[in-house]
């Protein structure tokens, strides 16, 4: 086996131009599929974060009778959670109403949120420091299409839990800027305690959001929904992408190890002598075809390093400074980040480059399918194929 | 000459065959990959502006301040009057008025007690004026999923999974409840005369498809529409033309004050559409690129093979008197032969996949799933001229390069030792 | 010792001042409020764009019970609506169906009106709702009113608050505020153009407005007002809809 690798090594290196070119061709595709499924997983990974960060936490536990997806239910869906089952979860209290920018009517919904809370990314500390009547916080997508800034009073109209009108001009004390549209469109954050007198909810909630050293504990009235739950709409649609792409780097793989079997072909009708000349000095089939196989697979290592060569600069930037996106993806309804840094995991690396060097050296195998039919003879005198 | 070369062509089946597969395959690939791309592309934006957004679209300027919350109120009025303007004005489109509105319908029982109900989008286009190409801009006859488009002025289509889900096939009575345009309610017995399945979830859930003169009675909207959208009479869109248009329109109507005044928006300032134009224009770019380029290469690679081949037999002919220049320009024609056979394959086989795609087209629903964006579900490739040449010029060009090089070995050769190679 | 006199007294003098609120609510119900009506009108939409006037009719019955069939223009024409109790129907002639509404369609306006169809459900009177406090007189258009403040005393309602002018010597309402817990202004019902209808008093202009949205809101017109006749049972039930 050394003595294939040493003349594998030497047979392409004095091959020169030829086989960088051919090396060059595969480098393309490995440096693709890095690039593309590190972007990807780059992305896939902020989302989960920034999800986990503003909205999701370690899991909800959610009133039963809440379906976050039919505001129908927001009317009933709430209830007191029993005190002892408290720990390590921030309630949050949904509830419907109408903000009157402007003299427009705008549909919204109010979030009851602790000030204090720390589980997610939400700023409502400043619901706690603003010194307003009616402080609330809004997203930014939310400030802008309802043409609010900060400081800004606007008029805030909902139906506590009988039914009876109430309104108040509520105080635009902070906006935040999040990826996460979940937590933004068309909602209104306020303190929960005020939300709790403004509807008559004592001490109620629509659901918890769950911090690290929650364990979940079943309660009668309530579900809980895990993180990896909550998470797989978000991975389901990014790994979406991820498979609409893997057909464009298989094309260029495959062109790659075209030009791989193609080499390795004329190599091998080319260098009959020298096959003949190795099998007269002993060497057995197998031994040749194994030396040829693996000059065949050394491409693909050879396109790992050219292609780290000139890859590993952009991969490492793409790491550091990310890829900037000109428009957020609140409107499509995914978490995209402005910026998207990608990740390159070993394992994304590792399965790379095996599947480069198996595909490399199985393609190479198949070209070397002629020596085995070969009449070392013929072959010496260069007449065997 | 020709047949000489053709000739040995022939019968070398080593000097034409591999070389042309070769060849064949790589054009094949580039042809058939930009294809494919390009047509993911026009797919995507086509569908876009057929469905929702036109090449170029007129709104009030209340309505695009609101867009998302559909306000009739804030709808065009005086339509007709617009759209002559419009059609002096810009005769390079055609321009077609729409509703877009929610509402709800209800299917009755026997006794007309409501029996089920669900939310609709409701979209006029016209329908039955005679001289409408809605029809085939919405490519209504192939979406139809069953019954037929309609005839009368009450009957809709509706989008199958909103068919499957009230139960309704084509035939059924079904009352429309919405809110005019004034917001006083309303209702109207329609019968559903068949139903869609464009594959885009948003569709097919939701939309109920009417004529427009029966949604501006509906609604009360008499000459109103939400939108009027405007379709580049070459059937493509251009950017830099749809933003000609756009900024010659609304420096018409700048300085109004009023809310009510109309202002044009062309498909890519539709922020998401936007930005996904760029970016899948430079990726695709990107892609097209790299594929040539691996594609010169893999190419070159088999002309520099083919030329150390048959390092023997130019040996012979060189012994045997031939002018080195001569063997050399042979080889070249060779070479131009086999590129052109091998291309010419190559980018017949290239346009077939790509004609096969546009025409049949590969589902990838399974991997969409929400968004808002209307997504095409199924993929086709889309065929234009340039895929003739794309694949073509650098598979012959690749070709010839590659002998080129490999040729120039020939002229390195001292006539001397000639026989001494040949030896063994 | 002197503030509970003083408290005594003023309380005392108030009472003297201003006459019993709950008095006032009955003297208006009894103006107001017949044991039959049938009454002609027209309701003027004032929109950002234009202004639509749709005439109508309605029959009721106590406060319990009411048909209004809309008359013009032409395509309201015939649009009939039944109210009974709780339940709300309308029927469409040009749908020929009767769909009763319920949840989020009775928010819908009422023909494009600052008025819901929910606005047009509270029945209850006023009495058994609100407890009701004189707080001062006022001169509206002319007339001498007092301010009756009204608070909610049961839970399920939808103005905790309201305030009503009340004509001294007619004891017709000439204006309304309805406001929020909060105690903002939320609708504003001004009444005006009093006329004699045999022995009472009925306003024949009211301007609905939701304040909280711009425009100008909605005018309803009484033009024609019979009290106290006949109305057959038969109006009052579904199957007078269709008719």
């Amino acid at each position: 086996m050394k003595l294939a690798l040493k003349l594998a090594y030497k047979n392409l290196i004095r091959a020169g131009l030829k086989t960088w070119l051919n090396a060059l061709a595969l480098s393309f595709a490995f440096v693709l599929i890095i690039f593309y499924n590190g972007m990807i997983d780059g992305w896939n990974n902020e989302a989960r974060q920034d999800a986990i960060a503003w909205e999701y936490g370690t899991g909800h536990l959610r009133n039963a009778a809440y379906d976050p997806m039919d505001p129908f239910t927001i009317q009933d869906g709430h209830g007191v959670l029993p005190e002892q089952y408290r720990e390590h979860l921030t309630p949050i209290l949904v509830w419907q109403g109408t903000l009157y920018p402007h003299g427009r009517m705008m549909p919204v919904l109010i979030k009851g949120i602790e000030p204090g809370q720390t589980t997610v990314k939400i700023p409502s500390g400043v619901l706690k420091n603003s010194t307003a009547g009616y402080p609330v916080l809004l997203g930014r997508k939310m400030a802008e299409s309802a043409g609010l800034k900060e400081g800004d009073q606007v008029l805030l109209r909902w139906r506590d839990r009988n039914g009876t009108f109430d309104a108040v001009e509520v105080t635009v004390a902070g906006i935040f800027e999040t990826n996460v549209p979940f937590v933004d469109g068309g909602q209104v954050w306020i303190a929960l305690n005020t939300l709790r007198k403004m509807t008559g909810l004592t001490d109620e909630a629509t659901f918890f959001i769950a911090d690290e050293n929650y364990t979940p504990t079943p309660v009668d009235g309530w579900t809980f929904v895990d993180q990896k739950m909550l998470l797989k709409p978000v991975t389901n649609l990014i790994n979406a992408k991820k498979y609409g792409a893997a057909f464009m780097y298989l094309l260029l793989l495959a062109i790659g190890l075209l030009v791989i079997f193609d080499t390795q072909a004329f190599s091998i009708f080319r260098r009959q002598k020298e096959i003949g000349t190795h099998i007269a000095m002993g060497m057995t089939r197998g031994e040749v075809i194994r030396m040829f196989t693996v000059e065949g697979a050394m491409y693909s290592i050879f396109a790992i390093i050219l292609g780290g060569i000139y890859g590993a600069p952009l991969f490492i930037y793409l790491a550091k400074n990310g890829i900037s996106f000109p428009v957020s993806g609140d409107t499509m309804g995914i978490i995209i980040a402005p910026t998207i840094y990608s990740i390159y995991s070993t394992a994304l690396i590792v399965k790379t480059f095996l599947l480069l060097v198996i595909s490399a050296t199985l393609v190479s195998l198949l070209a070397t399918r002629k020596i085995a039919g070969m009449n070392p003879v013929e072959a010496l005198k260069g007449k065997a194929l | 000459m020709i047949k000489f070369i053709f000739k040995g062509l022939i019968r070398d089946k080593s000097r034409s065959l591999l070389p042309i597969l070769v060849i064949m395959i790589g054009v094949f690939l580039t042809v058939g990959m930009t294809g494919y791309i390009r047509g993911f592309i026009e797919d995507f934006v086509d569908q876009n502006a057929r469905l929702q957004t036109g090449h170029v679209n007129v709104v009030t300027k209340a309505w695009a301040e609101n867009e998302s919350m559909m306000p009739l109120d804030l709808a065009l009025l005086g339509v007709d009057t617009l759209l002559t303007e419009l059609q002096t004005d810009f005769p390079g489109y055609r321009w077609s008025p729409r509703i877009r509105f929610g509402g709800m319908l209800d299917v009755p029982d026997e006794n007309g007690e409501s029996k089920k109900q669900g939310p609709v989008m409701g979209m006029a286009v016209d329908l039955l004026s005679g001289n409408t190409d809605e029809i085939d801009r919405l490519n209504l006859k192939t979406a139809l999923a069953s019954g037929h488009i309609p005839r009368e002025p009450d009957e809709v289509m509706i989008g199958e999974e909103l068919a499957k889900k009230l139960e309704l096939k084509p035939g059924d009575k079904v009352t429309f409840i919405g809110s005019t345009m004034d917001g006083s309610l309303t209702f109207q017995n329609l019968v559903v005369s068949g139903t869609i399945r464009y594959g885009v979830r948003q569709m097919d859930n939701v939309v109920m498809l009417l004529d427009l003169r029966q949604a501006r009675s509906i609604l009360d909207m008499e000459d109103g529409a939400t939108e009027i959208l405007g379709y580049s009479k070459q059937g493509v869109y251009s950017d830099e033309e749809a933003g000609k248009v756009r900024d010659a329109f609304n420096a018409k109507w700048s300085g109004s004050e009023d809310d009510f005044v109309p202002v044009m928006r062309r498909l890519r300032d539709e922020p998401t559409l936007g930005y996904y134009f760029t970016y899948i224009n430079s990726f695709s770019g990107m892609m097209i690129f790299i594929l040539i380029l691996i594609m010169s290469i893999v190419l070159w690679n088999a002309g520099l093979l083919g030329g150390l081949r048959r390092y023997n037999e130019f040996g012979i002919r060189l012994a045997m008197g031939e002018e080195k220049g001569h063997v050399y320009k042979m080889l070249l024609y060779e070479a131009l032969f086999t590129g052109i056979i091998g291309s010419v394959v190559g980018t017949a086989f290239g346009v077939a996949f790509t004609l096969f795609l546009q025409y049949k087209g590969i589902d990838i629903s399974g991997m969409i799933q929400g968004g808002t964006m209307i997504m095409p579900n199924v993929i086709r490739a889309k065929f234009s001229p340039d895929l003739l040449s794309i694949g073509f010029i650098p598979g012959v060009i690749a070709m010839l390069i590659g002998n080129m090089l490999s040729g120039i070995a020939i002229f390195k050769r001292e006539t001397a030792k000639l026989i001494k190679e040949l030896e063994i | 010792m002197n503030a509970f006199i003083l408290l005594l007294i003023s309380v005392l003098w108030t009472g003297l001042k201003f006459p019993d609120p709950n008095m006032i609510l009955d003297r208006v119900d009894q103006n107001m409020l017949s044991t039959t009506k049938i009454l002609e009108g027209r309701m003027i939409v004032y929109g950002k764009r234009n202004t639509r006037i749709i005439t109508f009719r309605s029959y009721s019955e106590g406060i319990h019970k009411s048909f209004t069939e809309y008359l013009t223009p032409a395509r309201e024409a015939g649009t009939k609506m039944l109210k009974l109790k709780d339940n709300l129907w309308i029927y469409s002639p040009a749908a020929d169906r009767i769909i009763q509404l319920s949840g989020h369609m009775l928010k819908q306006s009422v023909m494009g009106s600052d008025m819901s169809y929910e606005d047009m459900m509270e029945d209850r009177k006023m009495k058994d709702v609100y407890d009701a406090t004189v707080t001062g007189e006022e001169t509206v258009d002319g007339r001498k009113c007092w301010i009756l403040e009204l608070n909610a005393k049961v839970e399920d309602v939808a103005y905790e608050k309201m305030k009503i002018w009340v004509d001294q010597l007619r004891y017709v309402p000439l204006r309304e505020e309805l406001y929020a817990k909060s105690g903002q202004l939320l609708k504003r019902v001004v009444m005006s153009d009093v006329k004699r209808f045999g022995d009472r008093w009925y306003p024949t202009k009211i301007n609905y407005k939701d304040v909280l949205k711009n425009g100008k809101g909605t005018d309803f017109i009484i033009t024609r007002l019979q009290l106290g006749v006949k109305i057959d049972e038969y109006i009052f039930t579904k199957a007078a809809l269709k008719k």
